[in-house]
């Protein structure tokens, strides 16, 4: 009931054991070229052109290829040329699993089919962001995937309301947060009302009442919640390429005016209506 | 019946996974642990079998105690319990350093008892 790549899927069901696993991955990691090392493989740059960009990228936060780029090195046609070559020869783990001989092609093929009706759940969908905001694409997914985790986790009817960009982060019963950041950062919220939080804990810890259940533990599973959306999140950013960190989830109270954004920053607010009258709120702050 | 250490700084995590060793008649859980520092002491005072593992932890977070821990008691296996596990590189990482397995949170019951079971 998350997202994951397919080897953790294999290990988690037994299908393959731990030492398989770390096998196939280490033949991945000695087939698999790195972009410099394809570059190289192909002849279009020397191992003192990689030296030279490594060096660049200390100073620009820039992927090596863009770098190369830049410095006339590579032609755009190259460095497509390139990207295709490592798609083309990309061992993939499943692969990897069959050429160690713990999975024959067969298995693999129907494993493949069973993965992909467990992540089925995971898939995008579209959703509008206000124009201009920086890596949009992941930031949609977040909002997704915060919605597929109410349904899938917490078991909650709720509709939404279109995205939209807000300068005072209304105030609510409580708001857990977790900062992301890497490739790209954002201070993750979800606010919930009362009523909300007592929903998201019964889920979380499987009762049917909460009314004898301390503020603390009720607190707790909305902070947990955001902690299994924001690993997700995680996962699947690695999956699009993107290498995400979160810190451990922490709660703010907002006072009764809500938290002005703060200057040089921009805030994304995604209603979410659950049961009669109880709302959330996913916000997303970050820079501009 | 093995002793299981739970380490999670959620406490509600801690309580469902308590709840799930304790009911499944073959474990018994020893504590809960909030960090990977206290995961170590407490290691050390209960002598566990088996350690479920958040990763993401403030303090001394779950592959930091999994290197140390891997060192300090060749015995002990460790299972780290993660909504990270599904990023391959942690993945790979906790394997790397020892951990047995990694279950993917949110977890349903019998896939931790079936995890613990096959250790």
């Amino acid at each position: 009931m998350a997202v994951k790549f397919f080897g953790q899927f294999l290990v988690e069901k037994g299908i393959v054991s731990r030492e398989a696993i770390l096998s196939a991955i280490d033949l991945q990691e000695l087939k698999n070229l790195k972009f410099g090392e394809t570059a190289v493989s192909m002849g279009y740059i020397t191992q003192a052109d990689i030296n030279r960009a490594h060096k660049a990228q200390f100073s620009k936060d820039m992927k090596l290829g863009d770098i190369l780029l830049e410095e006339g090195i590579l032609s755009e046609k190259q460095l497509q040329e390139i990207i295709t070559r490592q798609k083309e020869t990309h061992l993939y783990i499943g692969e990897a699993l069959v050429l160690v001989g713990s999975l024959t092609s067969e298995m693999l093929q129907q494993h493949l089919k069973e993965f992909k009706l467990d992540q089925a759940p995971y898939l995008s969908d579209r959703i509008e962001l206000p124009a201009g905001v920086a890596n949009g694409n992941l930031w949609e997914m977040t909002a997704d995937l915060t919605y597929k985790m109410i349904t899938r986790v917490l078991g909650l009817q709720f509709r939404t309301e279109p995205c939209r960009m807000v300068t005072t982060l209304e105030s609510n019963f409580m708001m857990a947060a977790m900062d992301l950041s890497g490739d790209a950062e954002a201070r993750y919220i979800l606010s919930v009302s009362a009523g909300a939080q007592k929903m998201v804990a019964k889920a979380i810890l499987h009762e049917e009442s909460v009314e004898h259940e301390s503020a603390e533990i009720l607190e707790d599973t909305v902070m947990e919640f955001i902690n299994v959306v924001c690993g997700n999140v995680v996962a699947k950013a690695s999956q699009m390429g993107k290498v995400v960190n979160i810190n451990p989830p922490a709660t703010i109270r907002p006072p009764a005016a809500g938290l002005p954004v703060p200057q040089g920053h921009i805030a994304l607010c995604f209603p979410i209506h659950v049961g009669e009258d109880e709302k959330m709120e996913l916000l997303l702050l970050m820079r501009q | 019946m093995k002793k299981v250490l739970v380490v999670d700084d959620s406490l509600s995590v801690g309580r469902q996974l308590e709840k799930i060793i304790n009911d499944s008649g073959d474990f018994t859980c020893v504590g809960h642990a909030k960090n990977g520092a206290e995961a170590i002491k407490m290691n050390h005072t209960e002598n566990p079998d088996i350690i479920c593992m958040d990763m993401n932890m403030p303090g001394m977070d779950g592959l930091t105690a999994l290197r140390s821990l891997t060192v300090l008691d060749k015995e002990v296996q460790v299972v780290m319990v993660t909504s990270l596990g599904g990023a391959g590189d942690k993945f790979t990482e906790a394997l790397r350093l020892g951990a047995k397995n990694v279950i993917s949170k949110p977890f349903e019951a019998d896939t931790v008892l079936q995890t613990l079971r096959k250790l």
